[in-house]
């Protein structure tokens, strides 16, 4: 009897099991099946050569033009994934190749993307001629450098921290370099890359406009996605289409955020290493119908067995070479030979750079510093524009519970779209109003950047510890006491990495603030940043050349001096952990 | 019970294991060598427990490295089985003090990675990582992550993924110490009766400890180390029939003949000597307020009191209370007979006074020691009664080169402080008179 009673109590639960994830599995294999159909009529696209690409404006046209500028997204960010990998774990372990390749990501770093962008068009256009892939991988590319770089540093600065204690215990039980990967290093590193991939997502976006609808002399590169559709719009003057623009982007990066960052965010977790205190693990609805997929069950299952027959292989592989230095030497003749390449190609580089800034008189490096002078002052005013409201918003929010859940994925959404879009909107109000685009570009630098210092000074208002808090209520301290003698210093290192990401973000917004078209007219105002956009149009590469090369300058000098004893000022004097 | 001292190494029986004449350097962020072992050497037989006892700064643990092939000696070389050994150590398992579990795996997966990596068919992993985990007693946390066991239940995996490969020598670096008391008891109880069958593994057993009492529980030779370079001071034979009964008069004799050991190495019985012209002395490594406790706890306790009772009382780990002493002695407020500790005349005037006094005296004190007379006699010379900190550290690296400068400057500047000796602005990184 109660043998019978079991039996049907499983049948029931497995049924009910089944009928509540069922629908989920039939909607993952749909998605699924739709990526595939997606990513196939993508190839079609990229085989054909189309000299010009007409953009439909109607907004039903739009989601396809959303999954064009997503897929491109995403591919970039597979690229800055595997680049980020091999770039991290070379600078990591090999102490030679170390010294080059640190700076190297330090310039890298503050290249901005104009910068790079005419050379590899007109370099990947040439080698395909007969197809789009040229293009397409171009507009890829110059995604890609929004993203890689600080996800590299990220990556690099993981393994370089990993506990002594862990790597030892690795190397007494033999772990070899494969198994140490897998077992230790990457899940140590796997916290700060999540984070990291998810500004560089956002960071990726920043430019699309540009890459996507890119005009180099009387030639027109343009490529069908949301960033051309915008731009179309803007040259059209159609304000419904901007909008509709808008809202597609918005959503676009809601989905990402529900679909992609939330639930990857929340498998992370587990590999957290401090212990104790779990403070609001966050929650994420499509992990927990993941989990609950039979689906998703099935795949990871099939998927971990054939992972243990491979490593199975591997294993008798190892078991007959394992000890032999001979492995050592292989992967220290690799690196060396990497590093020759490397400095090879850096030379080469150099050389190329100094032949095209011969070109130039002595005097025309003049305005271009001069240039410089103006946009320094813009983005250090817009930086200090953005600290004087965000500040007390972000205590605002950040001390409130309440208000910090409600504006925290706000503020994320807020940060991660890509200001240029909204450009066109407001320089038509500065129009209106009738400020001049001199003082304008400090607005739109303003737009894009005064998100990282809200949503830092949110962090560190959130991480005051309440013992103080509740000291400075119970001494009675009034407002203005309390924010000179409390908050600021607590939130300074959080400021300091605000200020940091705000100032970097402003000198790449100066190219697309300084230099802008609205309703088929050129607007722009003296500065950097116009320099360089004009020199990208015109194809004028030694102009370019030197523009870029100034900005790089000025921003690794920056970031160097200033920002480096804001840094340590935070470090020794403002540091609660220690 | 019979207690000899013999040679570390002895070279008639067969040893599993062994370090000879080995010295270690590290290099300071500076640049500069600071020599942490001297000429040390260390064998482990089969079928023995043997310990590293020492205070904080002897080496402990630099050995055990060095043994295990973690790190390779400066000078000097490592055995294994007769045969010189340049990589790891093999048939070697390590347990360590901070556990050093990978958190993002359960229980069975950070004993399974290490099968594997030894290269176990994948058959005999699963039945062998459920053999080791219930030998320690971890039977039913399986799937427990790290984080939400206790800290005995941490080591407890600590010793099972050691055991996990058979090895036949068992390191443990001061294996108990982030364990609370009660749990370590039983599981030094445990891992005696784990090592104690002479037919399996692990045949041998090599603990680093500071525990004197953990050690005559423990071990069978007990290598006594003294600090600042480590140098092996004498080996101490433990004959002590097993079970070993911690409270017998047989292993308190022996805590107390290992007491004393440690205590004549680190404070000999000199005459406080009037040191005043003598070499600059390296401060020990205290805080203040320790020391002025350690008076008041004297004070309390009719002016005198056993080391290692105080030790034991106050929660401290008898380094660290033999430093406090010894900063106490060097400013002449305690004595040292033997491991008694006992209040001077001027450390009980001391105690009396209100803290104004007390500032004070201190002052008085801190200017018997050559140290201080020359930093306030350079802070004198200067017009404005300032000097870079950077002078006095130079001062301090060329008096004490094999001294970690940085360490010496900040005990210094406490010392200092306490008496309104001097200032030191961190900002500036200048000293002055107050």
């Amino acid at each position: 009897m109660s043998e019978t009673r079991e039996v049907w109590g499983q049948a029931t639960a497995f049924l009910e099991r089944f009928r509540r994830a069922g629908w989920f599995d039939l909607l993952l294999l749909l998605g699924f099946v739709g990526a595939v159909f997606g990513f196939l009529s993508l190839a079609g696209e990229w085989r054909e050569l189309r000299p010009a690409v007409r953009i439909d404006l109607s907004p039903s046209a739009l989601p396809v033009y959303v999954f064009y500028s997503l897929s491109r997204g995403l591919i970039a960010y597979l690229l800055s994934l595997l680049f980020t990998l091999t770039y991290g774990y070379w600078a990591a372990k090999d102490a030679v190749a170390e010294r080059v390749l640190l700076p190297l990501l330090d310039i890298l770093q503050s290249i901005p993307v104009l910068g790079f962008m005419p050379s590899v068009v007109l370099a990947l256009v040439s080698i395909f001629p007969r197809s789009n892939v040229g293009l397409e991988l171009a507009s890829i590319l110059m995604i890609f450098s929004g993203q890689a770089w600080n996800m590299t540093f990220s990556f690099y600065h993981s393994l370089r921290s990993i506990p002594n204690d862990q790597t030892e215990a690795a190397t007494t039980y033999r772990f070899d370099w494969w198994q140490r990967l897998k077992w230790v290093e990457l899940p140590f590193a796997t916290i700060g890359l999540v984070w990291n991939s998810m500004m560089s997502m956002a960071g990726g976006w920043f430019f699309l406009m540009i890459t996507e609808s890119f005009v180099l002399g009387n030639k027109d590169f343009r490529l069908p996605g949301i960033g051309s559709y915008m731009s179309v719009a803007v040259a059209k003057g159609d304000i419904p289409a901007m909008l509709w623009a808008i809202l597609a982007m918005v959503l676009m990066i809601v989905v990402l955020d529900q679909l992609l960052w939330r639930p990857v965010v929340v498998w992370a977790q587990k590999f957290r290493v401090e212990e104790g205190a779990e403070e609001q693990i966050a929650s994420s609805w499509f992990y927990d119908w993941l989990r609950r997929s039979n689906l998703v069950e099935w795949v990871t299952r099939t998927a971990a067995r054939l992972g243990q027959r491979a490593e199975h292989g591997h294993q008798r592989k190892i078991a007959d070479t394992s000890g032999s230095p001979s492995s050592a030497r292989w992967s220290g003749a690799l690196s060396f030979l990497l590093f020759l390449l490397l400095m090879g190609a850096l030379v080469l580089g150099a050389w190329r750079l100094f032949d095209l800034l011969r070109q130039l008189e002595p005097r025309e490096w003049l305005p271009i510093l001069r240039a410089c002078g103006w946009t320094l002052a813009r983005v250090l005013l817009s930086t200090a524009l953005g600290t004087l409201w965000a500040v007390p918003a972000g205590l605002a929010i950040g001390l409130s519970p309440r208000l910090s859940r409600i504006f925290q994925p706000v503020v994320q959404i807020a940060a991660s779209f890509p200001a240029p879009m909204l450009f066109p909107l407001v320089i038509a109000l500065l129009k209106a109003a009738g400020v001049s685009l001199g003082w304008g570009s400090v607005v739109l630098m303003l737009l894009g950047t005064q998100w990282y210092i809200l949503f830092n000074v949110i962090a560190g208002a959130m991480a005051t510890p309440s013992d103080l808090r509740e000291a400075a209520r119970s001494y009675h301290m009034d407002m203005r006491l309390r924010f000179f003698r409390l908050y600021l210093p607590a939130v300074f290192p959080y400021l300091v990495t605000g200020w940091v990401t705000a100032a970097g973000g402003a000198w790449n917004a100066s190219i697309v603030a300084e230099y802008v078209t609205f309703k088929g007219q050129i607007l722009t105002t003296n500065g950097l940043g116009a320099q360089i956009s004009r020199a990208a149009e015109r194809a004028d590469f030694p102009h370019l050349a030197a523009s870029v090369l100034v900005m790089a300058a000025v921003v690794v000098l920056f970031n160097r001096t200033i920002w480096r004893w804001c840094y340590q000022l935070a470090e020794e004097r403002f540091s609660l952990s220690k | 019970m019979t207690v000899a001292t013999e040679a570390a190494v002895q070279p008639t029986t067969e040893t599993l294991c062994e370090a000879r004449n080995v010295s270690h350097d590290f290099i300071m962020p500076n640049g500069s060598k600071l020599r942490v072992l001297e000429d040390v050497s260390v064998a482990i037989k089969p079928l023995e427990v043997v310990a590293l006892l020492g205070p904080s700064g002897s080496g402990k643990s630099t050995i055990l490295r060095i043994l295990a092939g973690l790190i390779r000696p400066t000078q000097g070389e490592v055995f294994y089985r007769g045969r010189q050994v340049t990589g790891l150590t093999p048939g070697v398992g390590i347990v360590f003090q901070s556990f050093a579990l990978y958190p993002w795996m359960t229980v069975t997966e950070n004993v399974d990675v290490v099968l594997r990596a030894a290269g176990l068919p994948h058959d005999q992993i699963r039945a062998r990582c459920e053999q080791v985990i219930r030998t320690v007693g971890l039977a039913g946390f399986e799937e427990a992550y790290p984080r939400e066991l206790s800290g005995g239940m941490k080591q407890r995996l600590g010793i099972a993924r050691a055991l996990s490969i058979n090895p036949e020598i068992l390191f443990m670096d001061e294996p108990f110490s982030h364990v609370d008391a009660l749990t370590a008891e039983g599981l030094r109880a445990e891992v005696i009766d784990l090592w104690a069958p002479e037919d399996s593994n692990p045949s041998s057993i090599l603990m680093v400890s500071h525990d004197i009492k953990e050690v005559v529980y423990m071990a069978d030779r007990i290598i006594v180390l003294t600090s600042h370079p480590g140098r092996v001071r004498t080996v101490v034979n433990n004959a002590l029939p097993r079970p070993r009964d911690q409270r017998s008069p047989e292993s308190e004799r022996l805590v107390d003949y290992l007491h004393e050991i440690i205590t004549g190495t680190e404070m000999p019985d000199l005459p406080a000597s009037a040191p005043a012209r003598g070499r600059i002395e390296p401060l020990p490594r205290t805080d203040t307020s320790e020391v002025v406790g350690l008076l008041e706890y004297l004070h309390a306790h009719g002016g005198i009191g056993d080391l290692f009772d105080m030790a034991a009382e106050t929660d401290h780990e008898f380094g660290h209370m033999m430093a406090i002493t010894k900063a106490a002695e060097m400013l002449r407020f305690v004595d040292t007979p033997k491991q008694d500790v006992v209040l001077t005349a001027e450390g009980r005037r001391f105690v009396r006074a209100d803290t104004e006094e007390q500032k004070r005296i201190w002052r008085e004190q801190l200017l018997k020691l050559r140290l201080f007379q020359d930093v306030y006699g350079l802070l004198t010379q200067q017009a404005d009664h300032a000097v870079g900190a950077d002078m006095v550290r130079e001062l301090i690296i060329i008096a004490m080169p094999r001294e970690d400068y940085e360490t010496m400057f900040d005990t210094m500047v406490r010392w200092a402080r306490f008496g309104n000796l001097f200032a030191y602005e961190e900002d500036a990184d200048r000293l002055s008179l107050q």
